[in-house]
């Protein structure tokens, strides 16, 4: 009858060992997660058990099943196979122990025998296979295809760079050693024992045969001596898991439990009343340490980041690296801010939201650059140009520092005159926003855009010199307070216009208006404006009386596309004009950042900054052959992408145009 | 130490201006009106010193929209007593009635330093900070770009053309007019502002009666014609230096 004494060649009190060693491990264990956890409550509060449902949902998916992490091929098969070779084994061991220490001690049977034995065996050493073929990609990639973004950075210190070396080869080896030597003492028993079930074991019998020189009495102590270092690594491994990398099999599905569950264009307000953002680090809330600490170092949200491509100072990943250090320095003195991390890196970020989305374990790194951002505002340490611009914005509404008067000068030359939604109940009301207003570059394409509603009989209207700044961009920033004064005024002219729907140009003003406005009040349905041409085109009410046949390719804006999802919309209208659609390497989600938000338009350029994100961004659309435009639907990337064509040295070989340009023409 | 800095409003040159029926003013219709810039640079100056010497700081300006919000910012950075004067600043644009009626209330409050802007955009008779010095008895330098206090005096920092930089020292109590500050005038958020307003306190203090004297008179107000005299001359070097040549015989420059 096949089966295994789990205790073969084990003495009485190695196996009492075994389990006084066990208590110890989990003591060791208990208190680390103890440590860490009482470190993230030194945290501000924060709620995040609503929705419980969802956040499992989310966990069976993110964390078991590892959906992101899957998504980069090399690295979801590496991860994959060890975490799932690791699990299969853990329970494997946990089985045997359980069938002889518990029922057979106890209650005089075993379940692992016969067929389910001989799958049992079968299914560890296939498991155990797979998990030596992650760990050997694991070792692979880290020592030898050695990517940059499993580099340390350069402005580390040599002890934090050593450090994470040794972390990250820590977990290596341990796992490599545990899967070995467990196979070494699974070939020593069968060579002793010789079972003819052992085929079902294939590793260990070959490993077995190995053995046949050495002999009986020799294997025995060999088989009891791999045995002990079997348990020790083991207990260790265990044990270490809340003092190193290996944390993350715990804080990994914690933080994607405890993710936040709002629309990713919700910004989580400025938390004290005084709001006065992140000074120390426990200013932070308990979630976004949670972050710090769940960060496995994978470098993603790096090679994802525009501002780091183009050489700004800020990582992603280094960030989060940084803070997570800060967070168990107790001994240096080094303050939050200037030490750890500089106001350079926080003013470089764009807000793009790459590095969250493509986070395995969904991280909210601009959650915390936007909490840093607005002590930096709160002490006025900003450049010049933004500290013009936010008293532009609060004086005059718009960042433009011009008269509210002649937000409406571009609709000067339009023969019928636009309805003003103050006066007269409208269907749709159009927020216009102020690049599309003031910007000299967008004046004739939001004139066209007035165009293409007008023909398409729609009933709209606008708020003329009423209209402000919506204050996406403002609370990116970090400056709250004129964000809501901003709010305030907005609102209060809303509230008096009557209409249905609002539909906007720039994605900017659709994401604040859409997630953030509805807090405030307003909960009519906002839409982008390829949203409702999309629906117009579909309805049959929009005309296209001219095919254009332009190859075009397709810039997808950050707020539109990552935080609200919208990437179908102009696609389907771009097909439907006639145009052929081909795809830059970055897009949908990845798409790559034109380098304008958060405020960075309003910013100075970085003297550390080598390639502009747009510039490497036109490049791109410029190396699809044949691809003569590139069409864009957000008003600061035309003004970026155009700036960048010239600075480039690309004119005449791409165009940069917006999407409503192109239906105008097709109309 | 007491430090006092003024500012005044003045037309927002964002919006278009009109002259108004009379012909002698600007249509104050769609007039908004902003702080002068210098008097901003003044108070970021006197706020650095309150900084680094521990002054008591004083704000003063005339009543007019948009006074309160300068008042409010000014104690969001630092200012410890804000003074509103009561009446119609503009019911005359003249310097030296300003002068002379600041100069009345500066007396009470005693000050050792007044600190102004150097010039605005619509000064007509002369900047007011050599008026209040006059009106006070006090010394004045102007165009100014950095104060500090040194044993019961300031030593000041002066840019001449030419990248010559003077400092000078000078007794207590003076009158500085300030070119710049030594660092541009800080950014203080709408929270800070809205928090200054809940809990600082304008001093509200009447406009002593203004007395014209010594100031102008406005005749005619108007804007620049604009005219299209300019010609543009084309050509080859040679060309537009022959035709130059012919041009000054013919008006008999040469
Ligand atoms: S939001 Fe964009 S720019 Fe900012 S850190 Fe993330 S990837 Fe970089
Ligand atoms: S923050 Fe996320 S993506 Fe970035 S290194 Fe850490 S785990 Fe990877």
């Amino acid at each position: 009858m096949p089966f295994r004494e789990t205790f073969w060649n084990i003495p009485h009190w190695a196996e009492i060992g075994q389990y006084i060693l066990g208590l110890l491990t989990i003591l060791v264990f208990a208190y680390g997660v103890f440590r860490r956890v009482k470190r993230w409550r030194m945290g501000q509060p924060e709620k995040r058990f609503d929705q419980i449902g969802k956040r499992l949902w989310s966990v069976l998916v993110d964390a078991f099943g590892q959906a992101r992490t899957a998504q980069d091929a090399y690295a979801g098969i590496m991860h994959l196979t060890i975490f799932w070779g690791m699990v299969a084994l853990f329970i494997g061991t946990a089985l045997a122990t359980v069938d002889w220490d518990v029922t057979h001690l106890f209650f005089g049977f075993q379940f692992l025998i016969n067929g389910a034995y001989i799958l049992y065996e079968l299914i560890l050493d296939i498991f155990g296979v797979l998990l030596l073929v992650g760990l050997g990609m694991a070792v692979y990639r880290r020592y030898f295809i050695r990517p940059p973004r499993l580099q340390p950075a350069t402005a580390w210190q040599n002890a934090l760079a050593q450090n994470v070396d040794r972390d990250d080869a820590y977990a290596l080896v341990m796992l490599t050693l545990i899967t070995l030597s467990g196979y070494f003492v699974e070939g020593l028993r069968i060579a002793v024992s010789k079972p003819e079930w052992s085929p079902w074991s294939p590793v260990g019998n070959a490993l077995a045969s190995w053995f046949i020189v050495t002999g009986d009495p020799t294997n025995r102590t060999l088989h009891l001596t791999l045995w002990t270092i079997h348990i020790l690594v083991a207990f260790i491994l265990i044990a270490s898991i809340p003092f190193t990398k290996l944390f993350h099999i715990l804080a990994a599905p914690l933080n994607i439990f405890f993710r936040s569950m709002q629309p990713a264009g919700t910004l989580i307000p400025a938390r004290n009343d005084d709001q006065v953002g992140v000074k120390e680090w426990r200013d932070f809330t308990w979630k976004q340490l949670l972050d710090f600490e769940a960060c496995v170092r994978c470098g993603r949200c790096q090679d994802a980041c525009p501002a780091f491509a183009s050489g700004a100072s800020l990582s992603p990943r280094n960030f989060i690296i940084s803070l997570k250090t800060h967070l168990w320095d107790t001994s240096s003195g080094h303050r939050l801010h200037g030490d750890v991390i500089s106001s350079k890196e926080l003013w470089a970020c764009t807000s793009c939201r790459a590095c969250v989305q493509v986070c395995p374990i969904f991280v909210d790194h601009l959650a915390s650059i936007v909490d840093m951002r607005r002590y930096l505002v709160n002490e006025g340490e900003i450049d010049a140009l933004l500290q013009k611009t936010l008293a532009n914005l609060g004086r005059y509404g718009n960042s433009f520092g011009q008269s509210e008067r002649l937000r409406v000068k571009w609709t000067q030359p339009i023969q019928a005159v636009i309805k003003d939604a103050r006066k007269e109940a409208v269907e749709y009301l159009w927020f216009v926003g102020d690049y599309a207003s003031y910007h000299v570059m967008f004046s004739d394409i939001t004139r066209k855009t007035a165009q293409v509603f007008q023909k398409a009989d729609l009933d709209f209207g606008i708020l003329y010199d009423a209209e402000r700044n919506t204050g996406n961009d403002v609370r990116r920033v970090g400056e709250e307070g004129l964000y809501e004064s901003l709010v305030e005024k907005n609102a209060a002219v809303m509230s008096k216009c009557k209409y249905n729907t609002i539909v906007t140009t720039d994605p900017h003003t659709y994401n604040t208006l859409k997630n953030e406005y509805p807090a405030n009040g307003n909960n009519h349905p906002v839409l982008h404006y390829t949203e409702l041409l999309d629906q117009l085109i579909a309805a049959g009410k929009l005309q296209i009386n001219k095919k254009l046949n332009y190859k075009v390719t397709y810039h997808d804006p950050c707020y539109l596309g990552r935080y609200n999802g919208i990437y179908d919309a102009p696609r389907r209208i771009i097909r439907a004009l006639g145009c052929e659609l081909t795809e830059m390497p970055r897009h949908g989600d990845r798409a790559f950042c034109c380098g304008a938000g958060g405020g960075k338009i309003w910013m100075e350029e970085q003297p550390e900054v080598k390639e502009r994100p747009a510039e490497s961004r036109v490049r791109e659309a410029a190396g699809i052959p044949g691809v003569s435009t590139l069409v864009t639907t957000c008003p600061k990337d035309l003004v970026m992408f155009c700036d960048a064509v010239k600075t480039a040295g690309l004119e005449g070989k791409i165009l940069v145009k917006d999407l409503i340009e192109l239906v105008d023409e097709a109309m | 130490m007491n430090v006092v800095a003024l500012f005044k409003l003045v037309p927002d040159l964002v919006e278009e201006l009109e002259i108004d029926q009379s012909g002698t003013a600007l249509n104050t219709d769609f007039l908004r009106l902003i702080i002068n810039e210098l008097d901003d640079h003044a108070i970021e100056q006197a706020i650095l010193l309150k900084e680094r010497s521990g002054a008591r700081m004083t704000v003063i300006g005339s009543d007019a929209e948009g006074a309160d919000d300068v008042l409010y910012t000014a104690v969001a950075k630092g200012a410890d007593q804000l003074i509103k004067l009561m009446g119609d600043p503009n019911a005359v644009i003249n310097n030296h009635a300003m002068a002379r009626a600041t100069a009345i209330v500066l007396k009470e409050l005693q000050p050792d330093l007044i600190l102004t802007g150097v010039q605005a955009h619509n000064d007509l008779d002369g900047s007011i900070g050599p008026l209040v010095a006059e009106y006070l008895g006090m010394p004045y330098v102007g165009y100014v770009s950095g104060v500090n206090v040194q044993n019961g005096r300031i030593v000041v920092r002066k840019e001449y053309p030419g990248g010559l930089i003077a400092e000078m020292e000078v007794d207590l109590p003076a009158v500085v007019g300030i070119q710049s500050a030594e660092q541009p005038p800080r950014y203080v958020t709408v929270n800070k502002v809205r928090q200054a307003m809940k809990t600082a306190a304008i001093e509200e203090r009447p406009l002593p009666a203004l007395d014209v004297s010594g100031g102008a008179a406005i005749r005619r107000m108007f804007k620049p014609e604009s005219a299209t005299r300019a010609k543009m001359i084309e050509g080859s070097t040679e060309e537009v230096t022959a035709r130059l040549l012919d041009i000054f015989k013919e008006i008999g420059a040469l």
